[in-house]
């Protein structure tokens, strides 16, 4: 197995200077190659900023991140830009599309970014969205398309520029209970089909009862790390 | 796929749009019209003072311009005139006797400057006779001392046609004349400097009652063509002696037309820069106001891998494409009114009380060089620009993880 993620001895404090706030209070986490892991706590618990520093969004205040072995609390802003680029794909909970752009564009983009070929450009984009069970939607704006569709495409979006790993910071927030079963069965099949690695943030207990892992953080501290036999 | 999504982005919000695009065209649909407004107005002015006044190139003694005294004149008048009449750039030309004198009526008397001239070689120069508003143009039947006074100046001097006026004058040697002169005809120039202080006698009387032949003054001589005014002057200049003939151009003749000439272009920088300086404002916050509506988005878009510069390069394209769109229907707009107001002219009569004392004519024809258009795109390029910078800096100073949050 390889270790895509290490979070080492990780601190996160907000307003050091006034009032401060421990987001995270020293968080240690290895994620494995093809894991599926669920990150849960109560709300300020500090998922969303444990997320943010792994995706190189955020910087620690003390500790560091170790993406593949390389050190990415090192990098400067802009090489960050260019880093998660190539290595991460993220899933946020809304807004995760270009308005303006079609899903097939909106997929796209990532890889023009990268510069891939028109042709291969063309192929994953075909291959994402089928994956993703929108093949007959692939020229609809955001606003044509539900929000699970609209989630689906995030998801074939952060996958296109193959990615290490896809970080999603509770993706099925904004979803009804249909389209979360969908998008985690989608999540669940890429998972098991291609190995993909999913870190995802949820508060949803029948998102949770999916996960194979789950870290559970309380009060910037991670308090407990199982498998669960349960999950798909 | 930047360029797509910034012209993508242009019409989302289309009323934000169509507020940058209509003040775009209002800006440069006002700045051509205006630069042609003030170019057709210093060609009026410049053309009005040629055709009243200066003519293209007038030759005098050296020291005339000083002291416009009798003495100085131009002695070898003949050879001049050889010279002026054997090039083809001439159109026309004239001499004149000038003689600084008092004019005296029955309740006052004012100083004027006597202009004798040549009636018919004068109405060549100068189309004084077509400026007759009441009574008639010198011609042959008259006796003798008839006088042109203008409209102004009769007027303020209680004068009508036939009033008897009375001019003192110095003779050729030193000594003053007085002689009675009987008004034929009011003109009328435009020019009220001009029209306070000039009437016009025949060279004849004058030089009679100078007790001279003809003491020439001043050759004025109109050209076919304005480019031709370097040329002549030089040639001119080269052929005489510079002691005794002093060759000016218009523009060196009343350094007043030069003044007039180069503030209307420092009037015309001005306008240019306070209408970018609005087009600017506006863009900026047009432009501002787009980029805070997509915070969030801007943000995952540097999230998932776009780096700063291409997101400084679309808030730009997105202002550039608006000024694309914009800018060649303010052209367009502007070129038509200055083709309308070109051939049909301003009619300026209503303000031209206040224009005459200036030496302006009423109509204004709006007059547009292309060089003016290309200056025109060019500070609205600049202005675009400009106005997007801001925007464009606050975008990519946005941290994806705070824009994130607030989803
Ligand atoms: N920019 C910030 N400035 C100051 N404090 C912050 C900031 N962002 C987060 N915090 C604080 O850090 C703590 C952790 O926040 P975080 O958003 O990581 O929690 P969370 O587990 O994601 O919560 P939720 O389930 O509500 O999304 C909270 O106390 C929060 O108020
Ligand atoms: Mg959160």
């Amino acid at each position: 197995m390889k270790e895509v993620i290490k979070v080492q001895a990780i601190k996160k404090t907000y307003n050091a200077e006034s009032i401060p706030v421990h987001a995270l209070r020293g968080v240690d986490l290895s994620i494995q190659q093809g894991e599926f892991t669920a990150l849960v706590g109560p709300s300020g618990s500090g998922k969303t900023t444990l997320l943010n520093i792994i995706g190189g969004l955020d910087a620690a205040t003390e500790g560091s991140v170790l993406i593949d072995q390389q050190n990415i609390s090192q990098l400067t802003d802009s090489q960050l830009i260019d880093f998660r680029k190539e290595h991460i794909g993220f899933v946020f909970q809304a807004y995760n599309l270009i308005p303006v752009l079609t899903a097939k564009e909106n997929v796209e983009f990532v890889m023009l970014l990268q510069g891939k070929s028109q042709a291969e450009r063309d192929a994953r984009v075909k291959d994402l969205l089928g994956a993703v069970g929108l093949s007959e939607q692939i020229d609809r704006r955001p606003n044509q398309l539900s929000g699970g569709q609209q989630q689906r495409v995030a998801v074939a979006r952060a996958l296109a520029s193959k990615p290490k790993f896809v970080l999603a910071d509770e993706p099925t927030a904004n979803l009804d209970s249909k389209s979360t079963a969908d998008l985690l069965d989608i999540m669940a099949k890429l998972n098991r089909e291609e190995n993909i690695t999913f870190l995802f943030s949820t508060h949803d207990q029948r998102v949770i009862d999916r996960a194979q892992r789950i870290v559970t953080l309380e009060d910037g501290a991670i308090i407990s790390d199982e498998q669960n036999a349960i999950g798909s | 796929m930047i360029f797509k999504i910034a012209w993508r982005n242009i019409w989302r919000s289309k009323l934000r749009s169509f507020t940058v695009m209509g003040s775009v065209i209002i800006g440069v649909w006002s700045l051509s019209f205006m630069l042609a407004f003030f170019a057709g107005f210093i060609e009026a002015y410049v053309s009005s003072a040629i055709e009243n006044d200066l003519s293209h190139i007038q030759l005098h003694h050296p020291d005339f311009k000083k002291d416009k005294e009798v003495q100085y004149r131009l002695k070898d008048i003949e050879a001049i005139e050889k010279q002026v009449t054997s090039l083809d750039a001439v159109k026309a030309y004239t001499v004149r006797s000038l003689n600084n004198g008092m004019l005296a009526t029955a309740t006052g008397s004012r100083g004027v400057q006597i202009r004798g001239v040549l009636p018919e070689k004068e109405a060549a120069i100068t189309n004084l006779d077509q400026k007759i508003t009441t009574g008639v143009y010198f011609d042959a039947t008259q006796k003798r001392n008839p006088i042109l006074v203008s409209k102004r100046l009769a007027e303020k001097l209680n004068l009508s046609l036939k009033s008897k006026v009375v001019l003192t004058f110095q003779q050729a040697n030193g000594a003053l004349t007085s002689a009675a002169f009987k008004i034929i005809g009011l003109y009328q120039t435009g020019n009220a400097i001009f029209e306070n202080l000039n009437v016009y006698i025949r060279q004849e009387d004058l030089s009679r009652l100078m007790g001279e032949t003809a003491m020439i003054h001043e050759l004025a001589l109109l050209l076919n063509k304005k480019d031709a005014i370097e040329a002549t002057q030089h040639y001119l200049s080269q052929h005489n002696d510079s002691t005794q003939v002093l060759v000016e151009n218009y523009q060196q003749i009343s350094p007043d037309v030069n003044l007039y000439e180069s503030q209307m272009s420092v009037a015309t920088y001005i306008m240019i820069v306070i209408i970018m300086l609005a087009l600017i404002f506006g863009i900026i916050n047009t432009m501002l106001m787009a980029v805070l509506e997509r915070t969030r988005e801007l943000g995952m878009l540097m999230a998932v891998g776009m780096n700063r510069s291409k997101v400084f390069l679309m808030i730009i394209l997105e202002t550039i494409l608006l000024g694309v769109i914009a800018a060649p229907i303010g052209l367009v707009l502007g070129f038509l009114t200055n083709a309308y107001f070109g051939s049909y002219g301003i009619d300026l009569s209503s303000y031209s009380e206040g224009m005459e004392k200036f030496g302006l004519s009423d109509v204004v024809y709006t007059h547009m060089q292309t060089a003016d258009y290309l200056l025109i795109m060019i500070a609205v390029a600049i202005t675009a620009i400009l106005g997007a910078l801001y925007p464009a800096f606050k975008a990519i100073r946005l941290k994806p993880v705070e824009a994130i949050r607030k989803i």
